[in-house]
């Protein structure tokens, strides 16, 4: 059986395990869970370590070069005079996806290990999270559309009833917030994948085809098809494939997030309950930006070329604004879901520079987020079990009572923040190295908006350092006095076991980017050549 | 042959290596070990920078004066088809930084045995240092940019570790902040100028961008900046090849800018000092190392080492900077009360003189500088450490509510301290570069080449050379009155409490023999066997990049003597001022002491222009986010919900009421039709009479 197929089905067989099995049994789900997520590590890690490089295994625009592929048709209807629908389970991995299927793998396996916390109505909860494992997987795998698009939509069921079920105060405004939010998006993504399917044709079969190969090929398009690069087509007097490329990017900045589409993004991560606030920061976001490389940028590369001063903009909009926006929150978790949105920042810059340098940075950065927020949010949530409160000024001086715990923030906090040694570093260096190498390469991006961005990195500094300053150092002082200081005990042996991994990974790229660098680099040069620089 | 020399430098590579490795591993291992105050963790870390010492001049008597650069790199990673690599450069600068750095490290962490013995965090605190000496070894010998400015952070990391060593004091954590933010401004200033440079040479290599510093290279600094497109086949990338564009040369001011800053930030140059006052809130043994003698001169190192980018304009800029914070430290330190603070600003100072060194090409006074001022200022550090703890001893047992750190409590501490008081002397005297010091040596060379370098230029120039030779006797000032009023007169504890018991001494071997060693390397016979004479310096010579004037005109004589003899009399007068006390101390409230005592006002000005707007504009984005983004959701889904109640309203009203309406006519219509089926004959019959006439009357009508 094909290992993507087998990594994909690995939550759907354990969530069948969980439904089935009675509702005595309820304290063995959380196991059972863990145990699915850590059998998807070892295969993704198999997968890793069989990952084959070299200049014919780049794939991106090359069908036969991607590995682990599967294909098997799905839905052929034949009708008649309109020719055969051809629908596929096309499965298959490059560089592009590699790192980040990896990094979900993990992720998962420490939100599982969040799920400690979850008390209540766990059969529910853990059949939920398993479909939503199945579904993030299933993104980073497609490499047909319409199969895409139905795990992309398949994400968004189990996480609004993981927020608005096990969430906090404020869950059902939070839940409801981010489904319209991300609904809007993919909606109107829908009727462009049905555009893009409509114009495209499999030159194999002749049949129209959503693989999304086939559609970064401009001699597949029909002549006269909407969005036929040759014909110039409008919808509603606006150039068809620049209305298909800002919708599909708009339907992927609003997962990114990119600002203004991200105030569901504090929200949601507010009242999320820790695990699904580590799936959302440490997996969602990773894939708005996994689509926009993959499909927007891809599909609409002579678009995203002309587009790409803007989407720099937005990139560097975002990483000044989510920063200070970060510098000025009272709520832990809230501060770190804007520091999200700063970050993620760089992954969009990065993108729009078309270069080595800045696509390399953004995967790079994506994979270090997706560790690093897992991180920071596992943290939030150490804290926010034993005393229920994520004030940070209702604390004072944790350093003296939570030795390991700090250590561990600080540890995070100063990977976050980019201090070199630690893998969030070699992310934001290169794509602001990409940013500024792009106006003498391809004359895309002026060199101010690396500058600016750059400012990012200083705030980033001030809001993680003031937050330390103020819940950690300085002497005891709580706001719920001596209850509190006796319910906030250090590090269970599960936590350490938990952001230890998480530490040493993040320290380990850091030091070695190469782990990643060497299975993406192949995949990274080939699809800047494909967008036309040599 | 070949092979041979490659030998000897893999050996050579490895000893660096491992002079630098040694701390890392001390670092890790204290980090494991069981306890708080584990007296072992102390040995492992000494252990460790006393076996990277020895490496250290090992590799140093290889490497030193060869003429031979050693330099070996390994591929780290491949990023597009950038080629990055990881290596360690071993030339005249590096293997001279190696050394110093561990010369210095080794008397302080002896010295942080005994003085950080009773504390909590014991083996924290060699934790952190071993960081931070791993951080700063690596620093001084890596061969690319981008290690170069990970460990240039790493240096600053560890140094925010140690400030707010002490984590519960308030002002001790405002201070690492602080410190970090502002290191942080450089960090940016650095990365921006390292991808310029990429962006230009397509490379981050050190050796291939700014060369093994030689004549020809340093006189073709104006043609530096043209595109070079004899690029070696293993740099650069596709782009390249296919010729680019080169950066317009506007950029490489920017990339000065950002150099600058960078050196501003880590060497505590105006505008970016003012962390390192602040920093002195760790441990004195910390501030001796980090603050004082290395870590604040790795922005000196950084120039060191990117020497050949600049151009004139530039280094007149640098120049102009150095002396100017030079003389503003100095003013500064004349009036602080804090024993610490004062030496802090003294080093901002004696720093200011080496940026300025240069940007007047005193390139090897500069480092000479470096060198000299690492030993005297830990030296005097130390002291401070001793005499501070002292003083703390004095309030713990008396159970006093005084600082210890505040020098208008001491006084008279010669008789009891005496060790101390020689080895505080010899470390004043080097600082005001008095002749048979170490400073002397290395400060006079800078005062001579200012004026060198400001003959022939317009008349404005010679202001730096003024005011670098005033410093030097404001120096002399403020180091006295430091000397005097900790060492000479009485205690002035016991005018206020005449009671209080005194058991102060110097201290142990752990205490006496780091200022030993320290007071050894202050002093002349180290660095050169003429003491009058820079020129001969083997440390001069060695760090020289071949421009030097000879040592003859007339400033060689002049420059040294005028000043060493106003200095004398400068001396003499502040010891007059301050142990005689014939004279009364100068005036406290006019504007310029004020201005002094205030450090002229810049932490006024950067909290109230710079820190509060960007609160306020935090604050204000969030109101934005909140009120206007989600605001105009909130708006949309309100207006949806209206929508969706009217359409509801419509819905009831209007379509069902149409359905409704439907139905009641039908319905009416049927009640009224039914009635004519009833079964009533006359009903049929009567009916039937009103259709007939009806049909008659239309018809006769029609």
């Amino acid at each position: 059986m094909n290992v993507l197929t087998l990594l994909i089905l690995t939550p759907v067989l354990f969530g069948f395990i969980v439904a089935l099995l009675p509702s005595e049994w309820r304290s063995s789900f959380k196991f059972i869970t863990l145990l699915a997520t850590l059998v998807q590590l070892g295969l993704s890690i198999w997968i890793y370590c069989d990952f084959k490089t070299g200049a014919s295994f780049a794939g991106v625009n090359h069908e036969d070069q991607f590995q682990f592929m599967q294909k098997l048709p799905w839905i052929n209807l034949d009708l008649g005079s309109l020719g055969k629908m051809q629908i596929d389970y096309f499965v298959g991995i490059d560089g592009l996806s590699i790192a980040l299927l990896v990094m979900t793998s993990f992720v998962l396996v420490v939100a599982a290990l969040a799920s400690w916390e979850i008390k209540s109505n766990l059969k529910g909860f853990f059949v939920l999270f398993l479909i939503l494992d199945m579904a993030v997987m299933g993104v980073f795998c497609s490499l047909d559309f319409f199969l895409f698009y139905i795990f992309y939509e398949l994400m968004l069921l189990p996480l609004y009833f993981l927020i608005g079920m096990w969430g906090g105060a404020r869950r059902e405004y939070a839940a409801i917030k981010f489904f319209l939010y991300t609904l809007f998006g993919s909606v109107f993504m829908l009727l462009i994948m049905i555009g893009l399917y409509l114009s495209v044709k499999d030159p194999a079969t002749g049949n129209h085809t959503f693989n999304i190969i086939q559609m970064m090929n401009p001699a597949n398009y029909d002549a006269g098809s909407v969005f036929s690069v040759l014909s110039h087509q409008t919808i509603l007097g606006l150039p068809a494939r620049a209305v298909g490329f800002v919708i599909l990017f708009i339907a992927f900045a609003i997962k990114v997030p990119v600002v203004p589409l991200h105030t569901w993004l504090p929200d949601a991560h507010v009242e999320a309950p820790t695990p699904v606030s580590i799936i959302l920061a440490g997996i969602l976001l990773k894939v708005g930006g996994y689509g926009i490389i993959r499909i927007c940028v891809g599909i609409f590369p002579e678009i995203a070329h002309a587009d790409a001063y803007w989407l720099g903009l937005l990139g560097v909009i975002s990483i000044i604004y989510g920063a200070l926006n970060a510098l000025a929150q009272q709520d832990l978790k809230r501060m770190i879901a804007y520091s999200s949105v700063s970050h993620m920042g760089f992954v969009l810059l990065g993108i729009a520079s078309l270069t080595t340098e800045g696509l390399s940075g953004a995967v790079m950065q994506m994979v270090s987020h997706g560790f690093l927020s897992t991180m920071l949010f596992f943290l939030a949530g150490v804290v926010y079990n034993r005393v229920h409160d994520r004030g940070i000024n209702h604390f004072r001086g944790l350093a003296s009572i939570m030795p390991k715990y700090t250590a561990f923030v600080v540890v995070a906090f100063f990977a976050s923040l980019g201090l070199p040694g630690f893998s969030a570093f070699i992310g934001e260096a290169f794509s602001l190295t990409g940013a500024f190498k792009s106006h003498s390469t391809n004359g895309l991006l002026p060199y101010w908006m690396a500058a600016c961005a750059s400012l990012g990195i200083l705030l980033g500094a001030a809001y993680f350092l003031w937050t330390l300053q103020r819940m950690f150092f300085g002497t005891v002082n709580l706001k719920g006095g001596s209850v509190w200081k006796t319910a906030l005990v250090d590090l269970n042996l599960r936590e350490k076991l938990t952001l230890l991994p998480l530490a040493l990974i993040v320290l380990i790229l850091g030091v070695m980017p190469s782990l990643v660098f060497d299975k993406i680099n192949e995949s990274v040069v080939t699809f800047i050549q494909f967008l036309g620089f040599k | 042959m070949d092979n041979f020399l490659q030998a000897i430098d893999t050996l050579t590579i490895k000893f660096a290596l491992a002079a630098v490795l040694l701390p890392l591993l001390a670092f890790i291992i204290n980090l494991a070990l069981p306890g708080k105050n584990n007296k072992v963790a102390g040995w492992i870390s000494t252990g460790a920078i006393l076996i990277s010492c020895v490496l250290s001049v090992s590799v140093f008597s290889k490497v030193w004066n060869t003429d031979h650069l050693v330099h070996q790199q390994v591929l780290w990673f491949t990023i597009g088809d950038t080629k990055v690599y990881a290596g360690v450069l071993l030339n005249n600068l590096s293997v001279l930084m190696l050394v110093l750095v561990n010369v210095i490290a080794l008397p302080v962490h002896i010295y942080s045995t005994a003085y950080m013995k009773n504390d909590d965090g014991y083996n924290r605190y060699f934790a952190f240092l071993s960081l931070f000496c791993f951080s700063m070894l690596a620093l001084v010998v890596v061969d690319n940019l981008v290690l170069f400015y990970i460990f240039w952070e790493l240096v600053g990391f560890s140094s925010y570790l140690l400030i707010g060593f002490w984590f519960t004091r308030h002002k001790a954590v405002q201070a690492n902040k602080k410190a970090f933010i502002m290191n942080r401004i450089g960090d940016i200033g650095l990365l921006t100028a390292i991808i310029i440079l990429f962006t230009q040479y397509h490379t981050f290599d050190i050796d291939f961008l700014f060369g093994s510093i030689d004549i020809a290279k340093f006189a073709s600094v104006h043609d530096f900046w043209v595109f070079n497109t004899d690029l070696p086949s293993q740099v650069g990338s596709i782009w390249v090849k296919g010729g680019a564009v080169p950066l317009p040369i506007i950029w490489q001011y920017v990339a000065f800018a950002g150099i600058f800053l960078a050196v501003a930030a880590k060497s505590a140059q105006f505008p970016l000092h003012t962390w390192l006052p602040d920093a002195m809130e760790g441990p004195t043994s910390v501030s001796a190392l980090i603050h004082a003698a290395t870590m604040v001169a790795a922005g000196v190192f950084l120039l060191g080492r990117v020497y050949p980018v600049f151009n004139e304009t530039e280094l007149t800029i640098l120049a102009i900077i150095g002396c100017f914070t030079a003389f503003m430290a100095a003013t500064i330190a004349l009036t602080q009360n804090d024993f610490k603070r004062i030496l802090a600003y003294s080093t901002i100072s004696q720093l200011g003189y080496m940026i300025m060194a240069m940007g007047i090409g005193a390139y090897s006074s500069s480092l000479f500088h470096l060198v000299t001022h690492a030993f005297f200022k830990c030296l005097l550090f130390l002291v401070a450490g001793i005499v501070i703890h002292q003083m703390s001893h004095i309030r713990d047992d008396n159970k006093l509510e005084i600082d210890p750190q505040n020098i208008l409590n001491m006084g008279g501490l010669r008789k009891k301290m005496p060790l101390t008081f020689i080895a505080a002397l010899i470390g004043a005297l080097a600082l005001i570069g008095l002749p048979f010091t170490s400073g002397y040596l290395s400060k006079d060379g800078i005062l001579i080449q200012a004026f060198q370098w400001s003959e022939g230029k317009s008349f404005i120039y010679i202001l730096i050379p003024v005011f670098a030779v005033l410093t030097t006797w404001l120096t002399a000032f403020y180091v006295i009155r430091l000397i005097v009023k900790v060492f000479f007169g009485d205690l002035r504890l016991l005018e206020k409490y005449p009671s209080i018991k005194l058991h102060i001494a110097d201290g142990g071997w752990r205490y006496v023999l780091p200022l030993f060693i320290l007071a050894i390397g202050s002093l002349f016979p180290l660095f050169s066997i003429n003491p009058f004479s820079y020129e001969q310096s083997w440390l001069f010579k060695g760090v020289t990049i071949g421009h030097n004037v000879a040592g003859e005109g007339v400033y060689h004589i002049l420059v040294p003597v005028a000043v060493n003899i106003f200095s004398l009399l400068v001396v003499y007068g502040a010891y007059v001022i301050y142990a005689k006390r014939k004279i009364s101390p100068f005036s406290q409230t006019n504007a310029l002491w004020r201005l002094s005592f205030n450090e002229w006002y810049f932490d006024h000005f950067y909290k109230k222009y710079i820190v509060k707007p960007v609160m306020v504009l935090s604050r204000s984005v969030f109101w934005w986010d909140r009120r206007v983004i989600d605001g105009f959701i909130h708006t949309l889904a309100k207006t949806a919900m209206a929508l969706s109640k009217l359409t509801a309203w419509a819905d009831q009203h209007i379509i069902d009421g149409f359905l409704h309406l439907v139905v009641n006519v039908v319905q009416s219509v049927g009640n009224f039709a039914r009635r004519f089926q009833g079964g009533k004959v006359q009903y049929y019959l009567y009916s039937m009479l009103v259709i007939i006439l009806a049909l008659f009357i239309l018809k006769t009508l029609i």
